[in-house]
C-alpha cells in the first residue's frame, strides 16, 4: 500500500496539496556518533505542553517545554488545526509523543541515552516564526548534550 | 515540521524526522526523513500496541548514520483501514431532556468521561482551563449574543470535543475511533452548535474569528454538513 496525496480522500488531499511548504538551496547533514552512544531528544509538532502552559495559538512559532518526567496525565493538546486525528493521542500519548519507547531503548542500551528535556512546536506554524525559537532551542539541546533530535509531526 | 530539520541541523544538532505527507517532505528536503503511510495524528501508527511502535521508532533513529542526503526513508509496514461497521449506532441516548440543550447533553456524557478517565488514569481534556458545563455555556452564549474572543472560544471548542471522544470511548459498545468521530459530527447537540456558529464567525469582522470559522473549526472532511445546516 502506497498512499500518496492521490491515494488519499478528496477533501484531505486537496487540504494537504494547499499547504505552502518551504524550500532550501542545500540539506546539511551532520555526522555523529552510533546510536548507542547518542543522547535523544524528541521535538513534537504536534502543540503538546503541560495542562496550564500557554496554549498554541494561530502564526505561533515557539515552543513548549516538556521535562521528561512530566506524567502522561500531565499532557495536552492545543495545536490549532482540525484536519489530523486526536484520538490516537486520547487512547495512548506514544502513539504521537514516544516517550515511553525512548525510555526503553534508553534503558535497553539501543541508544546512549534520554534528554532531560523534550520540547513541542505547533506545526501550523509559519516557518520564519519558527526559526528564531529554534536557534535558541539548539542552544538548549547542546546545554542537555543532545546529539540527536527526533522530530515528529501529527 | 521539516523547516526544523534544516533550522536544527544547520545549528549543529543532528535530526530524523518522521514523515506523514510525502509530498511535503520532497519539496522541503529535510536532511533524513522516514515516510509513514499511517493516519495523520499518529505518526508512530497504533495506539497501545509498544511492540509497532518501537519499530518505528528504531527505523526512524537508524537514518542517523547516513550523511548521504536528504534521504527519504520508506517505512515497511502499513496498517488497514478500521473496519467500518457499519449499522453502529450510539448506544446511548442522548437525546437532550430539553430541545437543542448542549448543557443537558454535556452532563448525560459525564459519566462516561468519568470513565473513560478512570480506565486510562488520564484525560486530554483542561486546554482552556474551564470546566464542562461552563464551556458549553460559552457556545451557547456565543450562539445568542456577541461572539466571545476567538482563542478562549476555539479552546473551550477543543476541549469539549476532546471530552465527547474520551467520553464514547467508554460506552459500552464503543465501535471505532472512525465511528465516533462520525457519530460526535452527525448525532450530537454539539455538532449542530458549531455548525451554527460557523457562519457568524466567518463573518466576523474579527480576523481570529474569522480564521476560527473559516479554518479552525470545522474539520475539512465535515466542512459538506456546513450547506446542510445552513
Amino acid at each position: 500500500m502506497v498512499k500518496r496525496l492521490s491515494d488519499m480522500p478528496e477533501v484531505e488531499a486537496r487540504h494537504l496539496a494547499r499547504i505552502e511548504c518551504p524550500t532550501y538551496d542545500d540539506t546539511p547533514l551532520l555526522a555523529g556518533k552510533p546510536l548507542s552512544a547518542r543522547r535523544v531528544a524528541i521535538i513534537s509538532t504536534a502543540g503538546l505542553h503541560r495542562r496550564g502552559d500557554r496554549p498554541f495559538q494561530p502564526g505561533d512559532g515557539s515552543y513548549r517545554v516538556i521535562p521528561a518526567e512530566t506524567p502522561a496525565g500531565d499532557l495536552v493538546m492545543s495545536h490549532i488545526s482540525v484536519n489530523f486525528d486526536r484520538t490516537g493521542f486520547q487512547q495512548d500519548l506514544n502513539v504521537a509523543f514516544p516517550i515511553d519507547r525512548l525510555r526503553e531503548l534508553a534503558a535497553e542500551g539501543v541508544v546512549g541515552s534520554m534528554a532531560s528535556v523534550h520540547y513541542s512546536f505547533m506545526g501550523a506554524f509559519p516557518p520564519a516564526a519558527a526559526e528564531p525559537h529554534a536557534q535558541h532551542l539548539a542552544g538548549l539541546l547542546k546545554n542537555d548534550k543532545v546529539d540527536a533530535a527526533l522530530l515528529v509531526p501529527v | 515540521m521539516g523547516a526544523l530539520g534544516h533550522f536544527l541541523e544547520r545549528e549543529g544538532i543532528p535530526t530524523v524526522g518522521i514523515s506523514l505527507v510525502r509530498e511535503h517532505t520532497e519539496t522541503i528536503r529535510p536532511p533524513r526523513a522516514l515516510w509513514v503511510t499511517f493516519e495523520l495524528g499518529r505518526p508512530f501508527g497504533i495506539p497501545d500496541d509498544g511492540p509497532f511502535q518501537r519499530r518505528v521508532l528504531e527505523a526512524a533513529l537508524a537514518l542517523f548514520a547516513h550523511t548521504d542526503g536528504p534521504l527519504i526513508a520508506d517505512y515497511p509496514e502499513h496498517i488497514d483501514e478500521e473496519a467500518d461497521l457499519t449499522g453502529w449506532a450510539c448506544p446511548i441516548n442522548l437525546a437532550p431532556t430539553q430541545t437543542g440543550s448542549l448543557t443537558a447533553e454535556i452532563d448525560r456524557l459525564a459519566v462516561w468521561y468519568d470513565r473513560a478517565v478512570s480506565t486510562r488514569a488520564r484525560t486530554t481534556v483542561g486546554v482552556s482551563g474551564l470546566d464542562m458545563p461552563t464551556a458549553g455555556r460559552l457556545i451557547d452564549a456565543a450562539l445568542a449574543g456577541p461572539l466571545p474572543e476567538a482563542q478562549p472560544l476555539k479552546q473551550a471548542i477543543d476541549d469539549l470535543k476532546a471530552f465527547y471522544l474520551e467520553a464514547a470511548s467508554a460506552f459500552p459498545d464503543p465501535g471505532s475511533a472512525r465511528t465516533r468521530k462520525a457519530w460526535l459530527w452527525s448525532e450530537t447537540a454539539l455538532a449542530t452548535a458549531l455548525l451554527a456558529l460557523q457562519p457568524r464567525l466567518a463573518a466576523s469582522a474579527d480576523p481570529g474569528h474569522r480564521i476560527l470559522g473559516n479554518l479552525t473549526l470545522i474539520p475539512a472532511t465535515e466542512r459538506h454538513r456546513l450547506t446542510v445546516a445552513l
